[in-house]
């Protein structure tokens, strides 16, 4: 009976994942050698085991974009080596989502050391993946926080296990006090604080 | 017989040997879904191994066989399955509808609540009062400036459209009257290879 359950469950989760797929071929709008180019990188990839997925969707971005074929490439190998030294940084057991994110991070200035930090902050038994956390870890640098302090932040709030809902509108509030004004050290110090005081008035 | 220490046909058998051959693309395909559905090994595999060959071990392979009765069961179960996954849909609009009403972002709370194995339906918006044409293009539609235009709200005056999106990362971009612009109310992604920003959204995994 329980095996049932999980076929009713993978077929309905394949379902979705089945509608919204992701294209796997190159657009025809490549040149020949630029198309044999990254056709090479992303075997290469796949065969390594890394999410090649987004290597596409780059390359796609590139074309509706009207990026030159070298520009195209150097995005999509600088992409790729990312995502390896993402996955380097989280380990083996991270997921596609948290490898492309963590790869989006140290796109932003993120070091990979902060990475792995983050992921030794979460402890083995935190089951949720760190996602969230890189994806507000890169908007914060994006967004002129320094990198080594929305870092040294956001692996302060997973190590307090604060849920990815608060770790959202911590970001949100980051952001409301530099348009405001405010500058990104004062910012970001001020809402850690205000944020880690809540969850120990949460703790139980 | 012996073969002088560089030989000039070697050349030539080295670069045919390093020349690219071409091959069908759809072999080629199934040989990469080969590789990419082939396990990594891991810590353990030899110990499996082990047992998968050996007869009447605890790895055997079983066929299930459904009474009636576990038919009937099943069918309750999977409606039950059902029902569950309408009354978190209901109940993460609920809380989005409750969130847009207080001035947060729809799309950071698809981000953290969304929970249905169907994914999640995000609704995209935008202020641009003198636009007159506003598209949304992004990884969820093949980065296709056609494919998703968003329509002017009445009531709000926004540039608005809802898409179902899986769970996962998305990374998207408006295009506005042709200038391309990430959404200033969603988290920024770092990778602004082509001259501009995109942006992210995020849907949940669903719960296990």
């Amino acid at each position: 009976m329980r095996r049932l359950v999980v076929v009713l469950s993978m077929m309905a989760i394949a379902s979705v994942a089945r509608a919204q797929e992701i294209d796997r071929t190159l657009p025809s709008q490549l040149s020949a050698a630029t198309r044999a180019t990254l056709e090479r990188f992303i075997d290469s990839a796949r065969v390594a085991g890394l999410p090649v997925d987004p290597l596409y969707s780059k390359v796609r971005e590139g074309v509706f974009r009207s990026a030159d074929d070298a520009r195209l490439i150097a995005a999509v190998q600088r992409l790729g080596h990312d995502l390896g030294d993402a996955r380097s940084a989280l380990g083996d057991s991270a997921g596609v989502e948290e490898i492309t994110a963590g790869a989006n991070a140290l796109r932003a200035g993120i070091r990979a050391p902060e990475l792995a930090r983050l992921r030794e902050s979460r402890g083995r038994k935190a089951d949720r993946p760190l996602t969230v956390a890189l994806v507000v870890l890169a908007d914060l640098a994006t967004r002129g926080v320094p990198p080594s302090l929305a870092a040294a932040s956001v692996n302060e709030l997973v190590a307090r296990n604060v849920s990815d809902g608060s770790l959202l509108s911590f970001r949100q509030s980051v952001e409301r006090d530099l348009v405001g004004g405010r500058s990104p050290a004062s910012a970001l110090d001020a809402r850690t604080r205000a944020m880690i005081d809540d969850a120990e008035k949460r703790r139980p | 017989m012996s073969e002088p220490d560089n030989p000039r046909w070697l050349d030539g058998v080295s670069d045919e040997l390093r020349r690219d051959v071409p091959v069908r693309s759809a072999w080629r395909a199934r040989l990469l879904d080969d590789v990419e559905r082939t396990r990594r090994p891991s810590v353990g595999d030899d110990f499996d191994d082990r047992f998968d060959d050996a007869p009447g071990m605890v790895t055997r392979r079983r066929r299930i066989v459904l009474s009636p009765v576990t038919g009937l069961a099943a069918a309750a179960l999977f409606a039950a399955l059902g029902a569950g996954v309408m009354y978190e849909v209901i109940g993460a609009r609920s809380i989005a509808r409750n969130a847009s009403r207080d001035g947060g972002s729809s799309r950071d709370v698809a981000l953290a609540t969304a929970s249905t194995s169907a994914g999640e339906t995000v609704r995209f918006e935008l202020a641009a009062p003198r636009a007159s044409r506003v598209m949304l293009v992004g990884s969820f539609n093949e980065w296709n400036p056609a494919a998703t235009p968003l329509v002017r709200d009445a009531a709000s005056g926004k540039w608005v459209v809802s898409l179902r999106l899986s769970p996962g990362r998305h990374v998207y971009a408006f295009v506005v009257d042709g200038d391309v612009t990430a959404d200033p109310s969603a988290p920024r992604a770092a990778d602004d290879d082509f001259g501009s920003a995109n942006s992210v959204v995020l849907v949940s995994a669903p719960r296990t």
